[in-house]
């Protein structure tokens, strides 16, 4: 029973890292390029990772993480399903929807929309932006610890290099689904993994180089549709 | 005045002398007086203020005097470092990575183009090498100047379509396209997988091997003179090249594209041709890196191109400066040795630069040796 | 009057963003040496059409034709390269740039030098600039003796009045045909509006071949310089002609002026 209970933990504390961190390298950056807080939110996640190599014990080693979920599965139509699998999509499914009330239906997703539309006209009507801000990163931080809870639970084991993969990739999802648009990181997420379970069937060897296929259809999809699936159009101010 | 060319050279001296001693010293004393005489250089050239301003005055005002006088001692290190061959090893790096900087800066720091790929392209440059000299045969010499171009032509053909994108898209399909180097080169066959490419023979010029130990002067110098002499020739053409370009109509266009592309479209800049440009000039520079690092070491493999790298390559340049010339080579020749210098940071390595590049951005972004503005002389 | 050939014909001009017609089937003509101001409210569609006119966006509707010479599927800087200049109502200097720089960037069309001059046949580069370094001083002299003197300093140490001047330079310095003001009195107080006439003055005196298109709110601004004023409204061109028409102009009285004219 105390697992679960550590699971809210952590995600709580990931959520109030993320917090810290925008704190730390990206408020002080607000004036500056936008890409210059780009390289020290990196910056910072290098260092968030190799601290976790050098002072955790042992820490370039996997880790084993706790099975939880219920193991073996059943068949349908010839197509092998895992238990596990499906409640991580459960969880996946509840995770989205819950972060889509959020945003749509309270007062502070209100606030948050508000700001990544036109920051400083949400100001004057009266929208605490630090505030603001500050959960837009505590939400964010606290999904990836969700992500990276489901993900220890799928492999059984951990690694501390194994979060920027998955950030690169959950960015590209995000970005073919559409910037700014929940459901677009659903539709993006799929489809990446679709693309990546695709090549590992039809591609000899390809397990190896899924994540080739699956990054170049993504190169693909910001040329011809930068603005993503689900996305709209931004038109700059002159 | 003749104050002046003393003053130069006798600063000039000093620091050669102190970058010595602080390298060789071993005992503890030597190492603490080497620390205790460089912190009090620095605190009195900051806070003596006639110091300061005298000193810039001289180097200005003596500019052909002051780089003579630094290649003289560029040329000089090798055999100051003698007897410690690692040590011409570590500059030769150092010198390499003032090469990849300078390329990576006309990226990031000129046209702010924001290249998170450095390592895979120097590893497109080092791989070349290795495929041309250990699989076609080639001279190493030749592999070295070819190597470069596959680094320019992939990047060109990847990351055109790519390069009108705004905002953070670029930066992020380039760390996509390190995993996506490192995934392939781990995978494929013929780059001999997570092994890499073994036995890339070493450079030979003119009939001289440069596995053969050079005398200089009727002195014996290490092998690894030999790169660090053809390094020194690069990373110079390299920065003189680039020092060109930045004080020309092209740095121009490039400055103002990454501070305000719209005012620079008005003004009859391409955006697409300026960042094209700066893109495939940087990366044969970056290329040229990988491809002489892989001559000089003999062997490539997938974990010396990882994405660290690439956060290594642009540490250097915001700590010296961004989109400053003298700022890389600075940045390139504190970097690279000090971990080497202090064994026990090396593990901390990766992480002391990520805290560097932090700390910088939030307290000195303009680096240790802020761009000036161009004077066109 | 005698007539001039036009240099500028917009024809049933259309910019939509989404589903907002910004800009609605307007059509304006432009003569060689002319000044024309445009006015109109808030939102009215003004610094679109300066937009649309400089390639930064696509009409959905209309013709440009500038110099003979259809716009249509050009982008910005070959649109620039043509003979439209402009200078932005929020200013677009890079403020980490000398003013030389900030300058000599709208020369950069017209270099004759590239990548070998820079590197090699260093000689023939700078030779260039050191006569594109004297045309931006001249120019900067015109507007301020002060400031060719301060041309190795960053913009940004410039105060807004010598900023707005800096900008009007780099459109200049490109030799444009067809100058393009968007509210160059933005943020002014009167004093410096007034300087700012008197630099406007200056210009036209310095090129008289020279259109300009002027974007303004400050009346005095646009009675003081336009031969011929545009007034738009939601989209459209609602009324055009002499200053004073414009201003008895019901239409406009009432969407625009009426402020003004309850002000004064």
């Amino acid at each position: 029973m105390a697992l679960p209970l550590t699971f809210a933990a952590s995600i709580l504390v990931t959520g109030l890292v993320g917090v810290a961190a925008e704190r730390v390298c990206v408020k002080p950056l607000a004036r500056a390029s936008p890409l210059m807080t780009l390289l020290a939110t990196l910056s910072l996640g290098l260092v968030i990772r190799e601290s976790v190599l050098i002072f955790y014990p042992r820490g370039a080693d996997p880790k084993p993480f706790p099975q939880l979920l219920p193991q073996g599965g059943f068949e349908v139509g010839g197509v092998a399903i895992r238990y596990e699998s499906l409640v991580i999509l459960g969880i996946g499914l509840a995770a989205m929807v819950a972060v889509d009330r959020v945003i749509n239906r309270t007062k502070m997703g209100a606030a948050i929309r508000a700001v990544a539309q036109e920051p400083e006209a949400a100001q004057m009507m009266g929208v605490n932006l630090d505030r603001t801000v500050d959960a837009t990163f505590f939400l964010g931080s606290g999904l990836a610890a969700v992500a990276g809870i489901l993900s220890g639970l799928y492999y059984s084991e951990i690694h501390f290099i194994m979060g920027i993969t998955g950030g690169v990739i959950g960015f590209s999802a995000a970005a073919i689904g559409g910037l700014g648009n929940v459901y677009g990181a659903i539709v993006g997420g799929l489809l990446f993994g679709v693309l990546q379970t695709t090549a590992a069937a039809l591609i000899p060897r390809g397990s190896e180089f899924r994540d080739v296929v699956a990054f170049a259809v993504v190169m693909l999809f910001l040329v011809f549709k930068p603005s993503g699936i689900l996305g709209e159009k931004s038109v700059e101010r002159v | 005045m003749s104050h002046d060319l003393a003053l130069v050279w006798l600063a000039e001296a000093a620091v050669f002398t102190l970058v010595v001693a602080g390298i060789l010293a071993e005992r503890p004393w030597a190492l603490g007086a080497t620390g205790a005489a460089i912190v009090a250089a620095g605190a009195l050239v900051r806070f003596v203020p006639r110091l300061g301003t005298t000193l810039a005055g001289a180097f200005a005002r003596r500019r052909p005097a002051a780089l003579g006088a630094g290649v003289v001692l560029a040329l000089a290190l090798p055999l100051a470092l003698r007897s410690s061959p690692y040590w011409t090893f570590v500059a030769t790096l150092a010198l390499l990575y003032v090469t990849i900087g300078q390329g990576l800066n006309l990226q990031i720091g000129t046209a702010g183009v924001i290249n998170l790929a450095g390592a895979a392209f120097a590893g497109l440059g080092g791989y070349s090498v290795g495929l041309l000299t250990v699989a076609a045969g080639w001279p190493s010499w030749l592999a070295v100047l070819v190597g470069p171009w596959v680094a320019v032509a992939v990047g060109t053909i990847l990351f055109v379509p790519i390069l009108k994108t705004r905002g953070h898209y670029l930066a992020l399909v380039t760390i996509a396209f390190v995993f996506i180097f490192n995934i392939l080169m781990n995978n494929l066959e013929f780059t001999g997988g997570p092994q890499g490419i073994k036995n890339i023979p070493t450079l030979r010029l003119l009939g001289h091997a440069f596995t053969t130990k050079p005398v200089l002067a009727g002195v014996e110098l290490p092998s690894h003179a030999n790169f660090y002499y053809a390094a020194l020739v690069m990373a110079g053409l390299t920065t003189w090249v680039l020092r060109r370009l930045h004080d020309s109509w092209l740095g121009l266009a490039l400055n103002t594209l990454r501070d305000d592309e719209i005012a620079a479209r008005c003004c009859g800049v391409s955006i697409t041709r300026g960042k094209l440009l700066a893109f495939s000039i940087g990366n044969f520079f970056i290329g040229l890196g990988g491809a002489f690092y892989a001559v000089m070491v003999g062997f490539v493999s997938p974990p010396d191109f990882d994405f660290g790298y690439s956060l290594v390559m642009l540490s250097v340049i915001i700590i010296g400066g961004v989109d400053s010339i003298p700022g890389v080579v600075l940045g390139a020749c504190l970097l690279v040795p000090l971990p080497e210098r202090f064994r026990f940071l090396h593990e901390y390595r990766l992480l002391l630069y990520g805290v560097v590049i932090v700390v910088m951005l939030l307290y000195r972004p303009q680096g240790l040796w802020p761009a000036q503005v161009r004077r066109y002389r | 009057m005698s007539v001039s050939p036009s240099l500028l014909e917009v024809a049933g001009l259309t910019v939509r963003f989404g589903g907002l017609v910004a800009l609605d089937g307007v059509d304006v003509v432009v003569a060689e040496g002319e000044t024309v101001g445009v006015i109109g409210p808030n939102g009215s569609g003004k610094t679109t059409f300066f937009n649309a006119l400089t390639g930064l966006l696509v009409p959905a509707a209309g013709e440009i034709v500038f110099l003979g010479r259809r716009l249509a599927g050009l982008e910005a800087h070959a649109i620039a390269r043509l003979g439209i200049a402009r200078t932005f109502q929020a200013s677009r200097l890079c403020l980490a740039l000398s003013v030389f720089d900030n300058i000599l960037i709208g020369m950069h069309a017209g270099r004759r030098t590239g990548v070998v001059d820079f590197v090699v046949r260093r000689g023939r580069f700078l030779g260039e600039m050191r006569t594109a370094i004297e045309r931006v001083s001249h120019l900067l002299a015109l507007f301020n003796g002060d400031l060719p003197r301060r041309g190795f300093e960053r913009v940004g140490q410039l105060p807004q009045i010598d900023r707005r001047r800096v900008e009007i330079c780099r459109a200049l310095a490109a030799e444009p045909k067809l100058l393009l003001l968007d509210e160059p009195s933005a943020g002014m107080n009167p004093e410096e509006t007034a300087e700012l006439m008197r630099d406007l003055q200056i210009v036209r005196e310095e090129m008289p071949g020279l259109s300009v298109i002027i974007i303004e709110h400050d009346m005095f601004v646009i009675e003081g310089v336009s031969q011929r004023v545009v007034a738009f409204n939601y989209g459209r061109k609602i009324a055009e002609g002499s200053f004073a028409e414009i201003a008895g102009h019901e239409e406009v009285r009432e969407a625009y002026l009426g402020k003004e004219a309850a002000r004064a």
